[in-house]
């Protein structure tokens, strides 16, 4: 996909640096903001309890580029929202005498509640158009209300836990499970139960070879599980746009199928692939044929050949051995 | 009148540079040595038939006793002197110091800038050094040519240059562009505030150090220098073409009573025969010495300033410092056209080497002046063609120089929580005490400095150590920073460089320069570590450099959080993001390109270029456009025209494109009834899907 | 459909939607079954202090209220319901955005009134009608309780809730508006009321259309446009509405047939929505798609399109 807009946009670097962040009005260590990784973390343990967090940024925009522009009246705006809390905040930024664009971003735990994004815009007049958007940074930062480090989340949640003695009802009535899959979380998250006899221990501290591949064997499994369940659950809940065709979704769900969809329906588009694993799942027609492709995509992401063969080879070598 | 303008130290100084005693002249004028004693004292004045006696004794103008000053003008004769060959026979094809170094301007802005610095004089200034570019054509040439006398040096220089070896080849480049383009480059390089070229005409002094010797560092006890005038100077005749290097000197110590335009001109050549006579190497233009012992050699003279003008060493004040002319100077990486020095490429390079290498020296605190300041200038033939330019280090070094800054005006912080902040660590070294005097270890508390990198920072992550006039010694990235971490930058102050006093502190200079190998470029084990210190030196420049390490991650490290729930077998399974953005060699058709406007009728009209993977059978594509709204909202839009412009045709709503090709076009013009919203108010997204089923 | 379940738990608690899930069988969407109240409370957990608020019995007063009030026209139940709800279950945005919570309301608290408002059509002889199960357990924009919610948090005008119950009268609103991310700017989403206002109040034909073309053309000149720029306003003052979550404790039961008060914590600038007012209508009077429409409409022939009053 490429897109045109209909006036002419900034093309240069628009560059946003998070100065400092206060919560209630005391400095947070810089170790909790990550400029790799756009990301700032707020929770800090000793201070559970804030109430607002202030979020001072810098933004340097190409001066020369707009100086030179179509542009007047520009202005920069931080905008901060949460998708579950509907929450949209604007704060325009005022320009400093070299240049740069500064302001701050209040973040009130009544309006947020775990992840919110903080992005840059830059506005103005074209064509006699007032309020245009003609810039915008590169990415968005996160601010992440219950975080520690200042990392983006890349994986699943994995609970270790004693189904028989946990808190969920549901668990307990499936304790006889090494493992479960849930993904009707915000996260998906792997269950594993630490009352499976064994289970725990394999997994955490293998130690010869046979229990070396006993464990890769079982972790592939579990992960290929998983893979399996997160398609499903990604293809089951698309949204259907206007065109009539299923919308990529956000988040966990367009990573997996991102990273699946190119196994299950080779040489397609994403957009195309999953139009037709949305249309064989919902007419039914080659949903069962397309299952043998689903489990080899989770396979292939969840390295069972790979572990696999090491278990086979591993065997083999024992019993040489024992001969 | 002053001391030095009295007829005793004129008669002095006449002496001097006669090599003659009070004696020698007391009986030439047929006197006592307690008369010629009173003159030198100011206690007499002798009449007027024997100044005269006087003038003619050295050789003088007549009335110059009188006029003390004119004297020395019409004293001075220049000559080239040239070193005879040595009488065993040996030849020396090169100076050896100046192989060292290869003809580059940045090493040797380094070189001469570091030296300034050593030698800088009042401390609560800083020392300023100005490097000029001037290029010389035509007239202008000939005049500056005509004050070298060139006639006298160019026999030697055209012998010289027919030798085989590389300083030859050199030279004979050199000869050559100069005999084509009628065109000198000139590179001159003063400082201010320095002590100058002080000392005796050739025993042990700066002076000698610079114009007579080789590999004489002059490394004076306790001053925090970097190595002064050992190789480095040399880089100055390794930038010269000719090897030929002039200097001007205003002594911040009078020598034979003079402070100003102490000048004198050296010339590096190899090993020649001129006229059948062989000559050793090294040549210098000066005046002739009248000296037992050292006759017919040239030796510094006392200018005028209408000769320094024409030496182009003309100097802005009576401030002490040195200026050194590099003739035909050159820079083996930028040479530009031939004939046409790049004065623009060159002035660029020093800029960039003086603030690589001296941010730190240059860089100032609120109250506290800065050690260096430095500029660059281009002229040719008089005329400016990069007016003089201040190095500024925060334009290249915008988180150091706020390190450092903030250092200085004492506003750093422990713990940084902010972008613009400086933490601030100390760091002990202990320093072991010297072998066998049973001395205790003293501690030293250097200075380890962090900020957060600004956008753009070249190479962050590093730490730079730095001693003495805040000299790089070297740049480490630190052992065992956590994956992740932040860009920052970080600087390490030891020894003298931390801006304190105290013995602790100069023993610390002294150990850390003692652990530094020839290239001054580590703080490692040395020879003279084993030798000069007590057991256990050997092994504390490493355990100083993993403490400094441990420090720097005590403040860009991130609090330490528990282990990621699950174990790692099976975490490393459900990475969710890794194939995320990580291009797979796309099987099917995308678009690689789009370009397009709104006409008048409000549509769309767009050409859309296409990147096709080649196959045997065509590919049959449906192009789709839609107005592409935030959070993946879209209002399809539907074609009114579709034409084809390379590799492809139109078959009904789909684009047909050949087999084999790697990339087709074609053009469209949308619908406006098919519009939601007028065009000019929407983002418009065109793609290709798979023409699907058999729509018409 | 009266039957008033046996021991309500006194306070909302949070239910875990693996375990909603669970329990959400056939018999439980079809109402033919109530949920297994007991075992759900087990799966929940406390909602942390206890407060006047989180008490149950003013919603379930409410919930049982509208079913009788609106018995005939159970649409018509939202608009009644919306703020009313709103000003009940007194919440910041954060404490609202918990799913957990709203599980617990749909499968405990009222089941009863999810069935009764959302049961479809019957479309067969075979098989009960169900609700479906998204307004048990579903995301904010379909969940039986949380869509109103959400609804008057959203087109309220600060205590105002007049916008509010307009919004809520209209299914369109409710079903395209609210899931629009571009509302989450108060004074856009006055404003697509205020061009629904205006669009009602000259009787046009298929006021629906309208309200799904609207939503699109204003996320569409998103793209293009930064409405928060054009029509600027003040963030809410998040201490009146601690204050007003407060006043909870305190406050009499919500008012039947009048609105009650919401947060005060900010009215929008008349000024930002009719700036925004003015360029909605602009661009959805230029919209070519719509004006296609209306001139198919014209062909057909003049006055069928006002056969359909009084939507």
């Amino acid at each position: 996909m490429k897109t045109l807009m209909p006036y002419p946009t900034v093309v240069g670097d628009i560059d946003v640096t998070i100065e400092k962040v206060a919560l209630d009005g005391r400095d947070l260590p810089y170790s909790m903001i990550s400029r790799n990784e756009r990301v700032v973390a707020l929770h800090e343990v000793e201070r559970a309890e804030w109430e607002e967090a202030r979020i001072a940024l810098r933004v340097s925009l190409p001066e020369r580029e707009i100086e030179a522009g179509p542009w007047t009246d520009v202005v920069c705006v931080a905008i901060l929202t949460e998708g579950a809390t509907n929450a949209r905040l604007a704060r325009p930024l005022r320009k400093r005498t070299d240049g740069a664009w500064v302001g701050s971003v209040p973040v009130s735990r009544t309006l947020h509640r775990t992840r919110a994004s903080l992005t840059v815009s830059v506005v103005g007049t074209v064509g006699g158009v007032a309020g245009r958007v003609i810039g915008a940074a590169d990415a968005a930062w996160v601010i992440d209300l219950t975080a520690r480090a200042p990392e983006r989340k890349k994986e699943l949640n994995i609970v270790e836990i004693d189904f028989a003695a946990s808190d969920e009802e549901w668990l307990i009535k499936l304790k006889e499970s090494p493992w479960l899959v849930d993904t009707s979380g915000e996260m998906p998250t792997v269950y594993l139960n630490t009352g499976f006899e064994g289970l725990a221990p394999l997994l955490n501290g293998a130690r010869s070879e046979m229990e070396k591949s006993a464990r890769g064997l079982v972790a592939s499994q579990i992960a290929g599980d998983a893979w399996t369940a997160m398609f499903h659950a990604a293809v089951s809940d698309l949204e259907i746009g206007d065109d009539g065709t299923p919308q990529v979704p956000s988040g966990w769900r367009e990573s997996v199928l991102r990273q699946m969809l190119p196994d299950v329906i080779p040489g397609a588009s994403l957009a195309d692939a999953l139009l037709e694993v949305h249309e064989r799942r919902t007419d039914g027609q080659g949903w069962s044929a397309l299952q043998t492709y689903i489990h080899h995509a989770a396979a292939k992401r969840a390295r069972i050949p790979k572990y696999v063969r090491t278990a086979v080879r591993a065997l083999d070598r024992a019993e040489d051995s024992e001969r | 009148m002053s001391e030095l303008d009295s007829f005793g130290a004129w008669l002095e100084r006449q002496l001097r540079r006669s090599r003659v005693s009070q004696a020698e002249l007391a009986a030439a004028l047929n006197m006592t040595r307690a008369g010629v004693s009173a003159w030198v004292n100011n206690r007499a004045m002798p009449r007027a038939d024997k100044l005269r006696s006087i003038e003619e004794f050295f050789g003088l103008l007549p009335g110059a006793a009188t006029s003390l000053q004119d004297a020395e003008k019409r004293a001075v004769q220049r000559i080239w002197y040239h070193r005879r060959a040595h009488p065993d026979g040996g030849r020396e094809f090169g100076n050896a110091a100046a192989f060292a170094f290869e003809a580059d301007l940045a090493t040797l802005a380094r070189e001469a800038t570091q030296n300034s610095l050593d030698e800088g004089l009042d401390p609560t200034r800083p020392v300023r050094v100005r490097y000029t570019l001037h290029e010389l054509s035509g007239d202008q040439l000939r005049t500056f040519k005509d004050h070298l006398q060139w006639d006298d040096l160019e026999p030697h220089l055209r012998a010289a240059a027919r030798h085989r070896q590389k300083v030859a080849r050199v030279l004979a480049e050199g000869l050559r562009e100069l005999d084509e383009t009628d065109s000198l480059l000139l590179l001159r390089i003063d400082d201010y505030n320095a002590a100058g070229l002080t000392g005796p005409e050739y025993d042990d002094g700066r002076f000698a150090a610079v114009v007579r010797r080789q590999l004489d560092s002059r490394k004076a006890e306790g001053r925090p220098a970097g190595g002064s005038f050992g190789l480095g100077k040399a880089t100055l005749w390794a930038n010269s073409r000719l090897g030929l290097v002039l200097m001007n000197s205003t002594l911040s110590e009078p020598y034979e009573g003079h402070h100003e335009r102490r000048m004198i001109g050296r010339l590096d050549l190899p090993w020649r025969r001129v006229d059948g006579e062989p000559f050793a190497g090294p040549a210098w233009l000066g005046e002739p010495d009248e000296t037992p012992g050292f006759r017919r050699v040239a030796r510094s003279w006392w200018a005028d300033e209408e000769t320094a003008r024409a030496l182009h060493l003309e100097r802005d004040s009576q401030e002490p410092g040195t200026s050194f002319l590099i003739v035909g100077a050159h820079d083996m990486s930028n040479e530009g056209e031939p004939g046409r020095p790049d004065l623009l490429a060159m002035h660029t390079k020093l800029v960039v080497a003086l603030a690589d290498n001296f941010w730190a020296a240059m860089t100032a605190g609120e109250n506290r002046p800065p050690l260096l300041q430095a500029s660059v200038a281009a002229l040719r033939n008089g005329e400016v063609v990069i007016p003089e330019q201040r190095v500024e280090p925060s334009e290249y070094f915008p988180a150091h120089v706020r390190a450092l800054k903030a250092y200085l005006d004492g506003v750093t912080v422990d713990r940084l929580t902010a972008v613009d902040q400086v933490a601030l660590a100390r760091v002990p070294l202990l320093v072991p005490p010297l072998r066998g005097t049973g001395d205790k270890a003293v501690e030293h508390r250097a200075v380890l400095l962090v900020t957060p990198a600004d956008h753009g920072d070249r190479d962050p992550g590093k730490i730079v150590y730095m001693r003495g006039s805040r000299m790089t010694v070297m740049k480490r990235r630190p052992r065992e920073v956590p994956l992740g971490t932040d860009p920052f930058q970080a600087i390490l102050l030891a020894g003298y460089a931390t801006g304190e006093e105290g013995p602790e502190v100069a023993a610390a200079e002294a150990f850390l320069r003692a652990s530094e190998p020839p290239e001054h470029d580590r703080w490692d084990r040395t020879e003279e570590l084993a030798v000069v210190y007590a057991r256990g030196a050997l092994t504390r420049p490493r355990t100083f450099r993993a403490d400094v390490d441990a420090a720097l991650r005590e403040i860009v490290g991130r609090r330490e959080v528990q282990a990621k729930g699950g174990p790692s077998v099976l975490r490393e399974l459900l990475q969710l993001d890794t194939a995320v953005g990580a291009r797979r060699g796309e099987g099917y058709p995308t678009v690689r390109h789009i370009e397009g406007a709104i006409d008048d009728t409000g549509a769309w009209r767009v050409h859309i270029e296409l990147r096709i993977p080649r196959r045997d059978d065509p590919w049959l594509l449906a192009p789709v456009a839609w107005f592409h709204g935030q959070e993946g909202g879209k209002a399809t839009i539907t074609w009114a025209e579709l034409a084809a412009v390379e590799n492809c045709e139109i078959d009904g709503e789909n684009v047909r494109v050949s087999p084999g090709v790697g990339s087709a076009s074609f053009a469209g013009i949308t619908e406006v009834s098919s519009h939601l919203v007028p065009a000019g108010w929407a983002r418009l997204a065109v793609d290709v899907r798979r023409a699907r089923g058999a729509r018409t | 459909m009266n039957r008033t379940p046996p021991a309500l738990p006194e306070v909302l608690a949070l239910l875990p939607t693996t375990a909603a899930t669970q329990h959400l069988t056939r018999g439980v969407l079809t109402g033919q079954e109530d949920p297994p109240r007991v075992a759900l409370q087990r799966a929940s957990k406390p909602i942390g202090a206890s407060a006047a608020r989180w008490h149950t019995a003013p919603v379930r007063e409410l919930v049982e209220e509208a079913m009788r009030r609106f018995a005939d026209a159970r649409t018509r139940a939202d608009a009644w319901l919306a703020p009313r709800l709103h000003a009940t279950l007194r919440m910041t945005r954060a404490e609202a955005a918990d799913p957990e919570l709203w599980n617990f309301m749909s499968l405990v608290v009222a089941p009863d009134y999810v069935v009764w408002r959302h049961t479809g059509a019957v479309t067969s002889t075979t098989s009960r009608p169900t609700a479906p199960a998204d307004r048990f357990v579903g995301v904010a924009h379909k969940h039986a309780f949380a869509r109103l919610w959400w609804a008057a948090e959203m087109f309220r005008d600060g205590e105002d809730y007049r916008s509010a119950e307009f919004a809520c009268g209209n299914q369109d609103v409710l079903h395209t508006a609210l899931r629009l991310n571009a509302i989450d700017h108060r004074p856009t989403a006055l404003a697509l009321l205020q061009v629904l206002a205006n669009l009602a109040a000259r009787k046009v034909s298929h006021l629906g259309d309208h309200v799904n073309a609207l939503a699109s053309e204003i996320n569409i000149v998103r793209s293009t446009l930064m409405y928060d720029v054009i029509a600027p306003v003040e963030p809410p003052d998040t201490d009146a509405v601690l204050e007003w979550i407060a006043e909870a404790e305190t406050a009499p039961p919500v008012p039947l047939n009048s609105l009650p008060d919401g947060p005060r914590d900010g009215r929008v600038p008349k000024t930002s929505v009719d700036a925004l007012v003015k360029i909605f209508e602009k661009v959805h009077e230029e919209s070519p798609h719509l004006r296609r429409r209306a001139a198919t409409v014209d062909n057909a022939g003049a006055g069928v399109s006002l056969a359909k009053p009084g939507i």
